[in-house]
C-alpha cells in the first residue's frame, strides 16, 4: 500500500512535471553536463530522485529524472528543454518549452507524456521563473521568484515559491521559501511549501525537498 | 645606492616584460557565476590563457558583466577564440580590452 501510495506520489508530484531547479540555470554552454540528487517529502511519502542533463547547444538538452520511493524504483522520465534565450547587460532570460515523456520503468508502470512552457529572468540581484506545464490530466503552474546575493566565487538565492496544481485526483496550491546556495559548480537548494488550499483530495501536510547537484 | 636603485629598477622592469597581460571582455547576460561556470571552464582551455592568474587564469564579474582574462607573457591574445570560447560558455561577448598597468583600459589592438 506504501508503495501505491508513493508510485501515485510520484506521478502527481508538481516537481516531476514542473521546472527543473538546478539544470534551469545550468549547463549552458557546449557539452556540458550535470547531475543532481534531492529528497522531497510530501503527504507521508519521501521520494528521492537522480536527475541529470546534457547540454548539446544552450538551446537544445536532453535530460533523464529517476524517482525512488517505498523501496522501488519509479517511471524514467526523459525530457528535451527547448531554450530561447535573451542577453542584455546585466539582464539574461529565456523561453523554454520542454516536452516530456515517462517510460514504464517501474513494476506497474506507464507510459505518459506530458509539456512544460516555461520563462525566466535573471540580473545579478533578482530572479524569477514561471513554469506552466500539463502532464496527463494534470495542469499546473510553479512561480520562483525572490532575490539573488552574489558572492566571492558563488552566491544565494532567497527565492518565494507558488505551485498550483490541478487534475482528476483534487486541486492544491503550496507556497513557501527556497534557499540556493551555489559554489562555483555545485548547487545546494533547500525548499518548504504549505499546503494552503487543497479540493477533493487525501492531500496533507507540507512539502520539504532539499538537492544538491553539480554541472561540469 | 645609485647603482643599488638602478638595478633594482631593471629588475623590476625585466620581471614586469615577463608578467602575463590581462585582457577585459564585456560580456551580455553574465550576471550569476554558477549559470557562466562554462564561460571559465571554456576560456581557460585556450592555449594563450596564463592558468598561475586568477582562477586557472579567468575571472567572472557577474557585479559587471567581465570577463577577464590572463594572457601569458610568451603567448598572443586570439580575439577570434577568445570570443568562440564565450559564445561556446553561452554568453554573447561585446568588446575586448587591454588592461594597463596602472588600471585603465585601452581598446584591443591585434
Amino acid at each position: 500500500m506504501k508503495l501505491l501510495t508513493g508510485l501515485t506520489f510520484l506521478t502527481l508530484s508538481g516537481s516531476l512535471c514542473a521546472h527543473q531547479p538546478v539544470m534551469d540555470m545550468a549547463p549552458r554552454w557546449d557539452g556540458g553536463y550535470g547531475i543532481q540528487t534531492r529528497v522531497e517529502h510530501f503527504d507521508d511519502v519521501t521520494t528521492t530522485w537522480v536527475e541529470g542533463i546534457y547540454t548539446w547547444d544552450k538551446s537544445i538538452r536532453a535530460t533523464f529524472k529517476l524517482p525512488y520511493a517505498g523501496g522501488e524504483v519509479g517511471d524514467l522520465i526523459l525530457g528535451l528543454p527547448l531554450k530561447y534565450y535573451t542577453n542584455q547587460g546585466a539582464f539574461t532570460s529565456n523561453w523554454s518549452v520542454t516536452p516530456q515523456v515517462q517510460l514504464p520503468t517501474s513494476r506497474d508502470g506507464d507510459w505518459d507524456t506530458g509539456v512544460s512552457l516555461s520563462y525566466s529572468s535573471e540580473t545579478p540581484t533578482f530572479y524569477q521563473l514561471y513554469d506552466l506545464y500539463s502532464w496527463g490530466d494534470r495542469t499546473g503552474i510553479d512561480i520562483n521568484a525572490g532575490f539573488a546575493f552574489p558572492g566571492d566565487g558563488g552566491g544565494m538565492f532567497a527565492l518565494w515559491d507558488i505551485s498550483a496544481l490541478a487534475s482528476e485526483e483534487g486541486d492544491r496550491i503550496q507556497t513557501g521559501p527556497v534557499f540556493v546556495y551555489f559554489k562555483r559548480n555545485m548547487m545546494f537548494r533547500a525548499e518548504y511549501k504549505h499546503l494552503v488550499y487543497e479540493h477533493d483530495s487525501d492531500w496533507s501536510g507540507g512539502f520539504f525537498n532539499v538537492g544538491i547537484g553539480f554541472v561540469y | 645606492m645609485f647603482r643599488k636603485i638602478c638595478f633594482i629598477w631593471l629588475l623590476l622592469t625585466a620581471a614586469a616584460s615577463a608578467w602575463s597581460q590581462d585582457y577585459v571582455v564585456k560580456v551580455n547576460g553574465i550576471v550569476c557565476e554558477f549559470c557562466s561556470y562554462g564561460v571559465a571552464k571554456k576560456v581557460s582551455k585556450l592555449p594563450f590563457v596564463d592558468h598561475s592568474r586568477h582562477t586557472k587564469g579567468v575571472d567572472v564579474q557577474v557585479k559587471d558583466q567581465l570577463v577577464v582574462v590572463a594572457v601569458s607573457a610568451d603567448a598572443r591574445m586570439d580575439k577570434d577564440a577568445l570570443f568562440a570560447a564565450i559564445e561556446s560558455g553561452g554568453y554573447h561577448p561585446i568588446d575586448l580590452h587591454k588592461i594597463n598597468p596602472d588600471g585603465s583600459w585601452s581598446v584591443y589592438q591585434p
